[in-house]
C-alpha cells in the first residue's frame, strides 16, 4: 500500500485511509549527517528534516500545508528537486468565517482527488464512516492512556498511531512516571531526537501530564460527533479537524489560550517547558505571550536540530527547574 | 533651470536647495530643506547620496513628512487604517473613501536603517520577545509601543494565509499587546488544474477561479467593516474611481521603471527608483500628491535620457535586484561598485501591475491581491522575475537575504536554481542587515565581484534564455 507521508496535524488520517492508501504522520529525524538535500542557514529544522526524510523514502507520496511559511516553501523544493509526486494542502490561518471552514472543506476535497490520481480509490460513505470510527476509538485509548505511560512512551505511542495507525494502539506496555512534579510541554513539534527532553525531565523528577507539542495531544482532534456523523460524514470530519485542533498559527489563536488554560488546571501543572525550533517564527512569538499569560514558571528550550538539544547545558537548566519547583 | 544629474550628499543638498530656490523652485507645502529630517533623528540620510534634481528633492520630502500628513488626516477626523501585510490592495480601497487614510504600519522596517538604530525599536521588539531571530519588521511592535512613529491607527487589517511567518507572528503579538486586528485569508495561489475554471491575473499569473472567489469574498468583509468604520456606504463607481486613480500611480511608475532599467545612461540612481516604487503601496498617505511626485520623475527622467545625461558609466552592470535593502546606504554602494539597477522584485510587483478596469472592481482587487508574488510558490516568483531578466536586460541577479527572514531560508535556493536553468548569468546572495557599516567591506567585495564577474564574460553570454 503506497505511504502517504506528512506530518500536519490538519491532514486527516481516516481520509487518506479511505482512499486505499497508507497515512503516515512522521516524526522526522535527522540522520546526523550533512548529506541531505537541504542544509540551509535560517531553515527550522523540522522543515529541514521533513524534506531530508522524504528524500530518503522509497516511494511515497508527500503531503505539505500552508500552517507556516517555511512548510510551504518546504514544498517548493520538493517539487522542484525531488520526484516524490507532493500535494500542498491550504489550511486557512483564520477560522471564524464560514468562508474559511468551507475552504478547509474544499482542501479535503482537493486532497482526495490527488490520492485518486495517486493510485487511491474514491472511498464510500461507509468506508469512511468505518474508519472514522476506528481512529475515534483510538484517539479515546491512547489519551486515556496518558497517565499510564511515561511521557518519552506515549510521545512513541502517538508517533506509532501516526505512523502505523490504529491497529497499533494498546499494543505497548504500561511503565508510568513515577516523578511528582506535573509539567506540560508546549510548543512546536519535537524531532525524534528531542524525545530526549521527556526522558531527561522525567528522570530528573518531573512528570509531563500535557504534551501540548504539535505531534503531541494538541494535534489530535477532538472525537466525532455520532450523530453528525449520520448526517453529513465529510462535513463533520472536516469540521472537527479544522476546529478542534488549536495551533498557535491561527489568526487569532485565542483558542490555543482557552485550550490549554482548561488543560492545564485540570491537570494541576505546575511548570511549563516550552519548546522551540530554531527560526520557528509563529512559535517563538508565542513564547513572551505564554509568559505574560500564565501565572507558572515557563523554561525556554530552543531545539536547533543538530541532536544538541539535551545537551548538558540543557539538562542543567532543566535540572535547575525543577529544583525551583520542588 | 538645466541640472547636470549628479549624485550629491545631504551637505550638498543644502547649497542645492538654494540654488534651486533662486532658479524659482515650485515647493509643495512639505516642501523644505533636506537636512531638517535629520532633526527627526534620521541619521542614516546623512550617509546617502541623492539625485540632485528638484523632483528628487520632492520625492524626498514627500516621503519624509507622512507622519505629519497622517497626524494631519487625524485633526481633520479622517480615520486612518493601518493595512498590513497585503502591500497594495487594501489602500486602494480605502482610498475609495473620501474619509480614510490608509498606510503600512509594515513600514517601521525602515526605520531601524533610517535612525541607525538610535530609536530603541529593535529594544522594544526585544523586551516584547520578537529578538532578531525575526526580520526587521519586528519594529513595527516599538512604533506601537511609543506611539512615536505614526499616530496608532483607528483600524487595523491583516492579511494572513500565504503571507511570512515573521509578519503573521508579529501581528499576532500586537494582537495580544491589545490592538484590535481584523484579519483575512489569503490563501495561497496555486496553478489551476486543466479541469478547473482559471483567470490570468495581472502580472501573468494564472489561478483558479475558485480562488479568486473566495478572495473576493474577504474582500467583500473588508468593505463591509471599512465602511462601518467611515460611516459611507461604498459603491462599485466609487471602487472603481479609486482603481482608475491607482492605476494613475501604476502607469507612471511602469514607464518609469521601463525608462530607467533600460536606458543607455542611467537616468535615476537605485534609492530614488526604490522609494517610487514604494509610493505604490499605499500612496504615502496622499494619492493625488504621489501622482504629481511620479510625474515629476518622470518628467526628469525623460528629459535627462533626451539630453543624453544621466548617471554612472555607461557599461555600468545592469543588476536585478530581488527583496528590499534593510540599509538603503547598500543601494549606493552597488552603484560605486560599478552596478546599476535595471530589474526589481522588492516583494510587492503585484502593486506595481495596472488593476483591470474592465470588470466589476471588487473581482479586479481580488485579482491584484491574489497576484502578490510572496502568496503563490517561489517558483512562480522566479519565473516572473525571469521575465523582467528579458524585459530589462539584466545582466546579474542580486538576491538580498532579509535577517530573520521566514521566506529567505529557502527562496534563494530556488530563485537562483530557476534562474540558472533559464540563463547564463551570475546569481548571488548577500545578507543586508539595517546597518551595514559594521559589514560594509565585506558586501563591498561581492559587490565588486559579481560586477566584475559580468565585465569579463562575453558580451553574447548575457541575458539569453539557455532554451533560446
Ligand atoms: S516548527 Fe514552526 S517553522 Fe517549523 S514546521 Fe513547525 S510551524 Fe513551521
Ligand atoms: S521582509 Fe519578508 S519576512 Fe519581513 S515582513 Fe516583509 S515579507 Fe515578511
Amino acid at each position: 500500500m503506497k505511504k502517504v507521508i506528512y506530518t500536519c496535524p490538519y491532514v486527516s488520517a481516516e481520509w487518506i485511509a479511505a482512499y486505499g492508501l497508507k497515512p503516515c504522520r512522521i516524526v522526522p529525524y535527522s540522520n546526523g549527517t550533512n548529506s541531505g538535500i537541504i542544509r540551509t542557514e535560517g531553515l527550522c529544522p523540522y522543515v529541514r528534516d521533513f524534506i531530508n526524510n522524504l528524500n530518503e523514502k522509497e516511494e511515497c507520496i508527500a503531503v505539505f500545508t500552508t500552517l507556516c511559511d517555511q512548510m510551504r516553501r518546504g514544498f517548493d523544493i520538493v517539487t522542484s528537486r525531488l520526484d516524490t509526486p507532493a500535494f500542498l494542502m491550504n489550511i486557512p490561518s483564520t477560522w471564524q468565517t464560514i468562508a474559511s471552514q468551507k475552504l478547509y472543506l474544499d482542501e479535503l476535497k482537493r486532497l482526495g482527488n490527488f490520492l485518486v490520481q495517486s493510485g487511491g480509490k474514491t472511498p464510500s460513505d461507509e468506508t469512511l464512516a468505518e474508519g472514522m470510527l476506528k481512529y475515534n476509538k483510538a484517539r479515546k485509548s491512547i489519551l486515556e492512556m496518558n497517565d499510564k505511560l511515561s511521557a518519552l512512551q506515549y510521545a512513541q505511542l502517538l508517533e506509532q498511531f501516526g505512523k502505523n495507525g490504529p491497529d497499533e494502539v494498546g499494543r505497548m506496555g504500561f511503565s508510568p512516571c513515577c516523578s511528582s512534579i506535573p509539567l506540560a510541554i508546549v510548543g512546536s513539534p519535537l524531532l525524534k531526537h528531542d524525545f530526549e527532553i521527556l526522558e531527561i525531565t522525567e528522570l530528573l523528577g518531573g512528570r509531563i501530564v500535557l504534551n501540548a507539542t504539535e505531534n503531541g495531544e494538541r494535534g489530535l482532534c477532538s472525537p466525532f460527533n455520532k450523530r453528525k456523523l449520520k448526517e453529513n460524514l465529510l462535513m463533520e470530519l472536516a469540521d472537527t479537524y479544522f476546529n478542534s485542533i488549536h495551533d498557535a498559527s491561527r489568526r487569532p489563536n485565542s483558542e490555543l489560550y482557552k485550550w490549554l488554560k482548561i488543560n492545564l488546571v485540570e491537570r494541576e501543572v505546575k511548570g511549563i517547558i516550552f519548546h522551540r525550533n530554531i527560526w520557528c517564527d509563529i512559535w517563538h512569538a508565542e513564547l513572551q505571550r505564554l509568559k505574560d499569560w500564565i501565572d507558572l514558571p515557563v523554561l525556554d528550550i530552543e531545539s536547533t536540530g543538530d541532536n544538541q538539544s539535551t545537551n548538558q547545558n540543557t539538562i542543567n537548566r532543566i535540572r535547575a527547574f525543577l529544583e525551583m519547583l520542588s | 533651470m538645466n541640472i547636470e544629474p549628479k549624485q550629491i550628499s545631504l551637505e550638498k543638498w543644502d547649497e542645492q536647495y538654494n540654488k534651486l530656490r533662486k532658479a524659482g523652485l515650485y515647493e509643495p507645502s512639505y516642501g523644505g530643506r533636506l537636512s531638517r529630517h535629520v532633526e527627526d533623528g534620521d541619521m542614516r540620510l546623512l550617509k546617502l547620496k541623492y539625485d540632485n534634481s528638484a523632483a528628487a528633492l520632492r520625492l524626498w520630502n514627500f516621503l519624509l513628512t507622512e507622519e505629519d500628513r497622517l497626524k494631519n488626516a487625524r485633526d481633520n477626523c479622517k480615520k486612518l487604517i493601518g493595512t498590513m501585510k497585503d502591500l497594495g490592495t487594501i489602500p486602494v480601497m480605502a482610498y475609495s473613501f473620501e474619509n480614510t487614510i490608509a498606510f503600512y504600519p509594515d513600514g517601521a522596517w525602515w526605520i531601524p536603517c533610517v535612525m541607525e538604530l538610535n530609536a530603541g525599536l529593535l529594544e522594544i521588539a526585544d523586551s516584547l520577545g520578537i529578538d532578531e531571530s525575526f526580520c526587521p519588521v519586528r519594529a513595527m511592535l516599538g512604533a506601537f509601543a511609543t506611539e512615536a512613529h505614526f499616530p496608532i491607527p483607528d483600524f487595523l487589517i491583516c492579511s494572513v494565509g500565504a503571507t511570512c511567518d515573521d509578519f503573521s507572528a508579529i501581528a499576532q503579538r500586537l494582537n495580544g499587546m491589545g490592538h484590535p486586528i481584523f484579519w483575512w485569508e489569503m490563501p495561497h495561489r496555486r496553478n489551476p488544474k486543466s479541469y478547473e475554471d482559471k483567470v490570468i491575473l495581472p502580472g501573468g499569473f494564472a489561478a483558479p477561479k475558485c480562488q479568486l472567489e473566495f478572495v473576493k469574498s474577504e474582500l467583500e468583509r473588508i468593505k463591509v467593516a471599512l465602511s462601518e468604520i467611515s460611516g459611507q456606504e461604498m459603491n462599485d463607481e466609487k471602487l472603481s474611481a479609486g482603481i482608475i486613480k491607482a492605476n494613475q500611480v501604476r502607469k507612471y511608475l511602469s514607464e518609469l521603471r521601463y525608462l530607467a532599467f533600460t536606458a543607455e545612461l542611467c537616468p535615476l540612481p537605485a534609492l530614488e527608483m526604490l522609494i517610487a516604487e514604494m509610493l505604490a503601496i499605499h500612496f504615502c498617505s496622499d494619492i493625488d500628491e504621489t501622482i504629481e511626485v511620479l510625474k515629476d520623475l518622470l518628467d526628469e527622467v525623460k528629459t535627462r535620457i533626451k539630453n543624453n545625461t544621466g548617471f554612472f558609466d555607461r557599461d555600468a552592470v545592469k543588476i536585478f535586484w530581488v527583496n528590499p535593502v534593510a540599509d538603503l546606504q547598500v543601494m549606493n554602494l552597488l552603484e560605486d561598485c560599478g552596478g546599476r539597477i535595471c530589474g526589481t522584485e522588492y516583494l510587492f510587483s503585484h502593486a506595481l501591475d495596472e488593476i483591470p478596469e474592465n470588470i466589476p472592481p471588487l473581482d479586479a482587487l481580488a485579482q491584484m491581491a491574489l497576484a502578490d508574488p510572496m502568496a503563490g510558490s517561489t517558483i512562480d516568483r522566479a519565473s516572473r522575475i525571469c521575465n523582467d531578466i528579458i524585459k530589462y536586460g539584466s545582466e546579474a541577479v542580486l538576491i538580498s537575504r532579509i535577517p530573520g527572514a521566514s521566506h529567505c531560508a529557502l527562496e534563494g535556493e530556488i530563485i537562483g536554481q530557476v534562474i540558472r536553468e533559464n540563463f547564463d548569468i551570475p546569481v548571488v546572495e548577500i545578507e543586508v542587515p539595517p546597518i551595514t557599516d559594521a559589514m560594509k567591506p565585506t558586501v563591498r567585495t561581492r559587490l565588486e565581484a559579481l560586477v566584475e564577474t559580468v565585465k569579463a564574460r562575453p558580451q553574447n553570454k548575457i541575458h539569453k534564455r539557455r532554451t533560446e
